[in-house]
C-alpha cells in the first residue's frame, strides 16, 4: 500500500453471443435469435486484472457495458467477480465500434472520475480490438494496447509489458490512461455462490442512450458507418475420415493416407 | 506488410472503375509511443488528397492507428477484411465492402462501410503484385513529415526481444501440436519425437502454452496466437476449440488424434484416429520407423 489516493478503475465488457453454442440453419446462416450470450471470454481477463489491481492497491472497480437488458447477465458476473458497481448504457440500437466507444466515453465522463480504464484485446465475436483505443482517443488519454503484465509505480503511473508480434515492449504512462489486456495476462477467477448472491445488491447506474446525445454546440455523435450485410458459415470441407481400430492398424492406415495425399 | 496493403489498395481502385489512384504513405514505423503521431500524419495526407479509403495492415499497432484515424475523422473501420471492393446499388451511396471472419472464424461476415472509411487487412489477404501483374501505375509515395515532437504520453522504457524462436511455425511444412490431452509436461516428448520423425516442428493449443506454460507462448496457435498454413497439421490431444481451429484453417491436411470421438477437432480434420494418444503416438512412431527402414 502506498498510502496514495485509492485507484478508480473502470472495466469495459461486452455481452456477446457464445460462438461455441452458435448453431447454423439450413441456409448456412447463424441462428442468432435466442442464441446463448455471455460475457465475451477475453473480457473476463479485463475484469480479473481490474479486480486484482484493486486488491493490491486499494480502490474501486466499475464495470461498464452497453446494450439491452440482457447485458445485465454479464454485468452481474463482473460484479460477482469483484467489481463494486456498474454502469449500463441502455441501447437496443445497432452501433459499430466508433459509435459504441463514443457513448461509452460520454457515459464515463458523466458518471465518475477515473484513473484507469481496462478493455480486453478484442471481443470474442468480432475480435476487432477497436473500442479500447477509440475510447482513449475520445477521452484524449494515453493508450497502451495488448498488455500482458501491469505494474503500479509509486508516482501515479502504470508500467506495462506489451505483447507485440515480434517483441515485448515495456512502456509507462501516467493516470488517467486506457489499456487493453491480452488473455495471457491472468486466469479469471470463478466467483463463489456467496459472491454471486452479493452481486445482486451492488448498484447499477443506467444511462439511456439518448441521455448521452451531444447537446447544442457539441459535435454530432457518429452514426454507425459500418454494417453487417450477411453472415454465413465458413465452409471447412474436410474429409473427416476416422480410424477406430487398434493403435497399430490406425497408425499404418494414417501413414498410407498421408502418403497418397503427398504430404509425407 | 506494405506490399500487401498496396496490392489491396490497387484492387479497390480497380473496382472503382478508374479515376482513382493509390497513394503509398510512408512514415516512421509506428510504435506504442508514436502511433498517435503516425495516425495524425496519415489524417493530414488523407484530407489533403481527398482519400476515400485509408488502408492499413491488421497488425496490433495497425489496429490502434486505425482506431485513432477513425475517431479523428468520424469514419467507420472495417477490420480484418478481404475481397475489398467499392459497391453501389440502386442509387444508394457507394460503400466499401469486404469479407471478414466472425465468431472465432466459425462464420464469415460481409461487411460494408460508407465512404470515406478506414480498413485493415490481415496478412496473406493480398499477394504483393509482381512487376508484370498489373498495368496500373506504381503508387506515388508521399513521405509524411511527422509533426514537431510533442511529449510522448506513453513513455518507452525498453524493448525485449521475444524468446529466440527456434521454431518457425509460420513457414513450417509439418506441425505437430499438443493439447490438454497430455497429462504431464514430460510426456510432450511424444510430440517432439513425432515432429522430428516427420521433419516438422512442435506447436501448442492455448491451454498448454499460456495456462499451463508447458510450451512457450511463441508456439501458441490460434485466434490470439499464430495462424499457420502447413501441408500437414497433426493435432494431438487437442479438443478443437474454435479459437484453436481459427489458426489452422489454412492447413492443407489436418490430422487429429483424440480419445473422445465427439471432440470437435474431428469435424475439421481430414483424418482422425480415435484412441489414447499414449498408445497411438508410439504406434505411429514405430510405423514411421518401419517404413523408413524398408
Amino acid at each position: 500500500m502506498s498510502g496514495k489516493a485509492p485507484l478508480r478503475i473502470i472495466v469495459c465488457l461486452k455481452h456477446a453471443v457464445d460462438e461455441s453454442e452458435l448453431r447454423v440453419d439450413a441456409s448456412g446462416h447463424p441462428i442468432l435469435q435466442g442464441a446463448q450470450a455471455r460475457m465475451s471470454a477475453f473480457d473476463r481477463n479485463a475484469v480479473e486484472e481490474g479486480v486484482s489491481i484493486k486488491e493490491k492497491a486499494g480502490g474501486t472497480v466499475t464495470a461498464l457495458s452497453l446494450g439491452t437488458e440482457d447485458v445485465r447477465k454479464s454485468i452481474k458476473e463482473a460484479l460477482a467477480m469483484g467489481c463494486d458497481r456498474a454502469i449500463l448504457v441502455n441501447s437496443s440500437k445497432y452501433l459499430d465500434a466508433l459509435a459504441t466507444s463514443y457513448y461509452l466515453a460520454r457515459a464515463v465522463q458523466r458518471a465518475a472520475p477515473y484513473d484507469l480504464m481496462i478493455c480486453s484485446e478484442g471481443a470474442s465475436d468480432t475480435y476487432d480490438g477497436l473500442v479500447g483505443p477509440m475510447l482513449a482517443q475520445w477521452l484524449d488519454l494515453p493508450f497502451m494496447g495488448y498488455v500482458r503484465r501491469t505494474e503500479l509505480r509509486g508516482d501515479g503511473s502504470l508500467q506495462c509489458e506489451l505483447a507485440m508480434e515480434e517483441s515485448v515492449e515495456v512502456v509507462e504512462a501516467r493516470f488517467p490512461s486506457v489499456i487493453s489486456v491480452v488473455s495471457e495476462i491472468n486466469s479469471p477467477r470463478y466467483p463463489t455462490l456467496l459472491q454471486i448472491m452479493q452481486a445482486s445488491k451492488k448498484p447499477i447506474e443506467e444511462f439511456p442512450l439518448d441521455s448521452l446525445a451531444p447537446g447544442p454546440g457539441e459535435a454530432a455523435a457518429p452514426e454507425a458507418a459500418v454494417r453487417v450485410l450477411d453472415t454465413t458459415a465458413q465452409s471447412m470441407s474436410r474429409k473427416k475420415i476416422l480410424f477406430e481400430g487398434s493403435p497399430e492398424e490406425s497408425a499404418s492406415k494414417l501413414l498410407e493416407a498421408l502418403k497418397s495425399e503427398g504430404v509425407l | 506488410m506494405a506490399a500487401e496493403v498496396a496490392a489491396g489498395a490497387a484492387t479497390i481502385c480497380e473496382s472503382l472503375g478508374g479515376g482513382f489512384a493509390v497513394i503509398a504513405v510512408s512514415s516512421e514505423t509506428p510504435s506504442p509511443s508514436n502511433f498517435e503521431a503516425v495516425a495524425d500524419a496519415i489524417v493530414e495526407v488523407a484530407k489533403r488528397e481527398g482519400a476515400q479509403v485509408v488502408l492499413l495492415g491488421a497488425t496490433r499497432l495497425g489496429r490502434q492507428v486505425a482506431a485513432r484515424i477513425a475517431v479523428k475523422t468520424s469514419q467507420g473501420v472495417l477490420s480484418d477484411v478481404r475481397d475489398l471492393r467499392v459497391e453501389s446499388s440502386g442509387g444508394a451511396a457507394a460503400m466499401l465492402t469486404g469479407v471478414r471472419p466472425v465468431f472465432a472464424g466459425k462464420f464469415n461476415a460481409k461487411v460494408a462501410s460508407v465512404l470515406p472509411c478506414v480498413a485493415t487487412i490481415p496478412s496473406g489477404a493480398y499477394a504483393p503484385q509482381g512487376a508484370s501483374a498489373s498495368s496500373t501505375q506504381p503508387p506515388a509515395t508521399v513521405e509524411i513529415a511527422m509533426g514537431p515532437k510533442a511529449p510522448e504520453r506513453v513513455k518507452h522504457i525498453e524493448t525485449r526481444p521475444k524468446p529466440k524462436n527456434t521454431v518457425d511455425l509460420k513457414s513450417a511444412e509439418v506441425i505437430v501440436s499438443a493439447g490438454r490431452g497430455f497429462k504431464n509436461k514430460e510426456d510432450l516428448v511424444l510430440v517432439e519425437n513425432l515432429a522430428e520423425a516427420l521433419g516438422g516442428v512442435v506447436g501448442a493449443s492455448r491451454p498448454l502454452s499460456s495456462d499451463l506454460g508447458w510450451l512457450g507462448e511463441e508456439r501458441h496457435i490460434g485466434l490470439t496466437g499464430i495462424y499457420v498454413r502447413p501441408s500437414l497439421y497433426i493435432a494431438v490431444g487437442i479438443s478443437g476449440q474454435l479459437q484453436h481451429v481459427a489458426g489452422i484453417k489454412d492447413s492443407k491436411i489436418i490430422v487429429a488424434i483424440n480419445k473422445d470421438k465427439q471432440a470437435p477437432i474431428f469435424q475439421v480434420a481430414d483424418y482422425g484416429i480415435v484412441g489414447d494418444l499414449y498408445l497411438v503416438v508410439p504406434a505411429l512412431l514405430k510405423a514411421i520407423e518401419t517404413q523408413k527402414a524398408s
